[in-house]
């Protein structure tokens, strides 16, 4: 079933053919009336409004936008509206199915580059992970590579999930780099050389940086690295791009910290198990904190202090918090960040602070222009059938830039053909 | 296939008969007296490392006014839930308070049966995870039906107290998924103990684990042995099952008729414990057709498998599961990590419900098992946007009433039928709310976490003075 609308009629549309908007000519004007709306920003969250949007923007928001006109009136009562959730760690678009090699392009081995490797370009929009996580209201990503044998792993980008072509919003967004444990494993066996290793190459770029035309003539004393690497390291140095960094033992969190002081790196925590414990430091120094709220087992001798309320006590302290999916949950399932900020609120964290976790804070901390629902912002939302973070809520209308999005993809597919399974071959021509 | 349901054979059943209903502790007797009751020989071998579990002696309890959820499919408004003795004595309103006793104020609060986990390895890869501590997978030969999970539980696993912080009461721990047989599967209640004897759930028959697909033939294909294809999974079923049929008879004759004693064979005496009915198949198998086919190879060597395990394709079988009454134990939304869990939908568990089918939860995660009332929740959500008309009345059987089917406990805990063991979760409001936390959990009766009590909450030895020597691995409030 598809509606067509015509422009010049006001439409309302009950939320069950919401899905059925999608590949119909975009409407002009979309307005949600009767919602609550969690703005994060200049305009708070209102109990009941109005939220209009045109050409692809949010034009207005208030308590009461009457009867404005608009080709498309979607009816809010009892639903929320938040922006869009943002994934602050995945591999979307470079991973298909986690152990069939040939789908994976998040890692390199055997190779020279490690700081350098960029996997923008083996970035597939197509992917089924996309419209999965489209789906569970996510509307971008951050997208990292990983490494099983350096330290460094490479350049993360920035995406948004529509599934175009044109979808990286921003290449060379972080570097991605291993300390604590795995980080010990990945420099041979020791913190301390993992911690020696990142320093070494920051301190190269930067004699590499004040000497680059030596080097390239090969007048200068040989490098560890290649020219690749240590050009990749130079935004860091700058302060352009974080160094996005996974860390849980408060000891290793405070080394780091004294690392980026010592080169000004603008630094983004992962992990932060034991945050808690350092969690005045970290404010301090201005460092954002990736946490999987789940993760709350002592799975490791660096996570002894993992816990539940990690998110609360962070943010009491003052540091910015954003939440990923949980880590056993893998990229397939990012949107799921819904779920551990639900729990992080659960355990302390105070309602709006949960939301902003999986938006606007994932959006500052990697300077995306996003994350914040306000008139001349990107209309970036979804409208959710109820409390955005209560796990029986779910999806109903996902937008980017003004546009409604598919919520199919193959789980509602595969559910749609064996919703009764029987014997027969019939189910081989249901589509 | 269940211990304590009709369908089961062997000693098991006697047992029920003797002992089902009285007292935890002579249901250890019963293995033994058992022994001699049965007609056959004793491949199971239950009394071999007996359970030492014996809940304390506690007083009444009184959940006053409450919302219920019985796990038989009732929704009860302002109830109460009387435990005594550790079993559950009533269910109703307006229930007497006992002279001595706790009276638990339930307004407010959900009650249900205590959670039940089919699927988890704690103990077993334990936390921390490190080198020495990985004794979940015997990945030395395809066929290790002779090992014991049991034999691995390292009992101070500090994840035990966080699962029962969520509310689990009874968990089963099985052998990874390495091999076709991985080995034997142990029931344990979620209790403190010195040794695994202490946690065992008592008369719970033994499970045995086996595994389609892509994990043995990942293993023993890369060393160059049998299998290295999905077909050379089924010829090593087929053998074990066709070696054990014949070890089986070759018991029971000498058991019949005498003669020179067979030589005792801890593989196909496993093995034997399934075909005669006293252990549980627990089968770790994604894909459709790999069910079916394991559904026919159980057809003709004349066994019943309990559950298959992950079954993320159980919504393309599900007819086949409740036509040969083969339970399916699933996650809500894991997928993708490999090629057989790709075809992923959201609504497996509701599918596979309604086709009549025993479906169920399970976790296979140490943070997963914390949070089986979410994914519960997010199975019952997917279910309802199918269409189908799934309430919290309904789904809390996919974490209570279903996993104690598949484990052959239903008749003795599961649901707040008089009589169970008073195995219970006082919920802070509705379960299937991600806000939602256990307050108290009871096991037997016995008060064994209470979230605003810290003296009832426990601890493993690992625990003690690891982050801090004098205070707590995690200060006040940081308690899960």
């Amino acid at each position: 079933m598809r509606i067509s609308m015509n422009v010049k009629t006001k439409l309302k549309v009950s939320l069950f053919s919401l899905a059925c908007l999608v590949g119909t000519a975009s409407a002009e004007t979309i307005l949600i009336k009767d919602a609550q709306i969690v703005t994060l920003g200049a305009q708070g969250t209102l109990d009941s409004g109005d939220l209009l949007v045109r050409d692809g923007q949010i034009a207005q928001i208030a308590e009461d936008l009457g009867d404005v006109p608009a080709d498309l009136v979607i009816d809010g009562r009892g639903k929320v509206v938040t922006p869009g959730l943002i994934a602050p760690s995945s591999e979307l678009g470079l991973t298909e199915i986690g152990a069939a090699a040939s789908t994976n392009d998040g890692a390199i081995e055997e190779q020279s580059v490690g700081a350098g490797f960029d996997p923008v370009v083996a970035f597939n929009p197509r992917s089924t992970l996309i419209p999965f996580n489209r789906a569970g209201g996510l509307t971008r990503a951050v997208v990292l590579p990983y490494s099983n044998e350096k330290v460094f792993a490479g350049q993360g980008f920035a995406i948004k999930l529509t599934g175009d072509f044109d979808s990286v919003t921003k290449p060379n967004l972080v570097q991605r780099a291993y300390f604590g444990e795995y980080g010990a494993e990945l420099a041979g066996g020791s913190r301390a050389m993992a911690y020696a290793q990142i320093a070494n190459a920051l301190a190269q770029a930067k004699e590499y940086s004040e000497n680059r035309d030596q080097v390239r003539r090969g007048e200068w004393r040989e490098l560890d690295y290649s020219v690749e690497d240590l050009e990749s390291l130079q935004s860091l140095l700058r302060g352009e791009q974080p160094l996005m960094i996974n860390a849980d033992r408060a000891s290793d969190i405070l080394q780091l910290l004294a690392l980026a002081n010592k080169y000004q790196l603008k630094l983004v925590l992962v992990g932060a198990a034991e945050g808690w414990m350092v969690a005045d430091q970290l404010a301090k120094a201005r460092v954002p904190v990736v946490v999987d709220v789940l993760g709350n087992t002592p799975d490791a001798f660096e996570k002894l202090g993992a816990r539940m309320d990690n998110a609360a006590l962070l943010h009491d302290a003052g540091v910015t918090v954003a939440i990923s999916g949980p880590g056993y949950a893998g990229s397939h399932n990012s949107y799921l960040s819904r779920q551990a900020a639900g729990n992080a609120v659960a355990y302390g964290l105070p309602f709006e602070e949960g939301v902003r976790a999986i938006t606007a804070n994932v959006a500052q901390t990697f300077g995306m222009d996003a994350g914040v629902l306000a008139p001349g912002n990107a209309a970036e939302l979804v409208l959710w059938s109820g409390d955005p973070l209560e796990i029986t809520s779910f999806a109903e209308l996902v937008m980017i830039d003004g546009k409604p999005q598919s919520l199919v993809n193959r789980s509602t597919r595969l559910r749609d053909r064996y919703l009764s399974p029987k014997a027969g071959t019939e189910h081989g021509y249901k589509k | 296939m269940r211990l304590f349901s009709e369908s089961v054979k062997g000693f098991e059943r006697l047992c029920v008969a003797v002992c089902g209903g009285l007292l935890v502790s002579t249901l250890v007797a019963c293995g033994g007296e058992n022994k001699k009751a049965t007609d056959g020989p004793d491949f199971a071998r239950q009394g071999d490392f007996p359970s030492t579990y014996v809940p304390q002696e506690s007083a009444p309890v009184l959940i006053r006014g409450a919302t219920v959820l019985t796990g038989t499919g009732e929704k009860l408004l302002n109830s109460d839930v009387l435990l005594k003795g550790g079993k559950i004595a009533k269910v109703g309103k307006d229930l007497k308070v006992p002279k001595k006793g706790l009276v638990v104020e339930g307004a407010g609060k959900w009650v249900t049966p205590g959670i039940i986990d089919v699927h988890s390895h704690l103990g077993d890869y334990p936390a921390p995870s490190i080198e020495s501590s990985q004794d979940g997978n015997e990945m030395t030969s395809p066929n290790t039906a002779q090992v014991w999970a049991e034999h691995s539980v390292w009992t101070q696993d500090p994840q035990f107290p966080l699962a029962l912080a969520g509310g689990v009461t009874t968990l089963q721990i099985l052998p990874g998924s390495a091999n076709l047989f991985g080995g034997r599967a142990v029931t344990l209640k979620n209790v403190p103990g010195r040794s695994v004897q202490d946690m065992k759930f008592p008369g719970a028959p033994y499970g045995l684990k086996m595994a389609c697909g892509e994990n043995p033939k990942r293993v023993y294909g890369g060393k160059g042995t049998l299998p290295s294809t999905r077909m050379g999974n089924v010829a090593g079923y087929r053998e074990a099952w066709t070696a054990a049929a014949a070890y089986k008879e070759k018991w029971e004759n000498f058991h019949e008729n005498g003669g020179d004693e067979p030589e005792r064979d801890l593989q196909l005496e496993t093995l034997a414990g399934v075909l005669n009915g006293d252990i549980l198949v627990h089968n770790h198998c994604y894909r459709g057709e790999e069910m079916a086919i394991m559904m026919d190879i159980a057809r003709d060597y004349d066994f019943q498998i309990s559950t298959f395990h992950h079954a993320v394709e159980a919504y393309k079988v599900a007819d086949l599961l409740a036509e040969n009454n083969v339970c399916a134990a699933m996650w809500a939304d894991w997928w993708g990590f490999k090629h057989e869990a790709f075809d992923m939908t959201e609504a497996n568990i509701a599918i596979v419900d309604q086709a009549k089918a025993c479906a169920m939860i399970h976790s296979d995660s140490a943070v997963g098992i914390q949070h089986l009332n979410e994914e519960t929740a997010k199975a019952m959500v997917a279910g309802q946007r199918a269409g189908f008309h799934i309430e919290p009345r309904h789904a809390v059987a996919w974490m209570t009433s279903n996993p104690a089917k598949a484990l052959g406990i239903d008749e003795v805990t599961g649901t707040l039928e008089k009589g169970k063991m008073a195995d219970v979760v006082v919920w802070s409001g509705n379960p299937f709310s991600v806000y939602s936390k256990a307050d108290k959990v009871f096991i037997d009766g016995v008060l064994m976490y209470d979230r605003t009590d810290s003296a009832r909450q426990p601890h493993t030895d690992f625990e003690l003075g690891i982050l801090d020597a004098e205070g707590e691995r995690l200060p006040e409030g940081g308690q899960q």
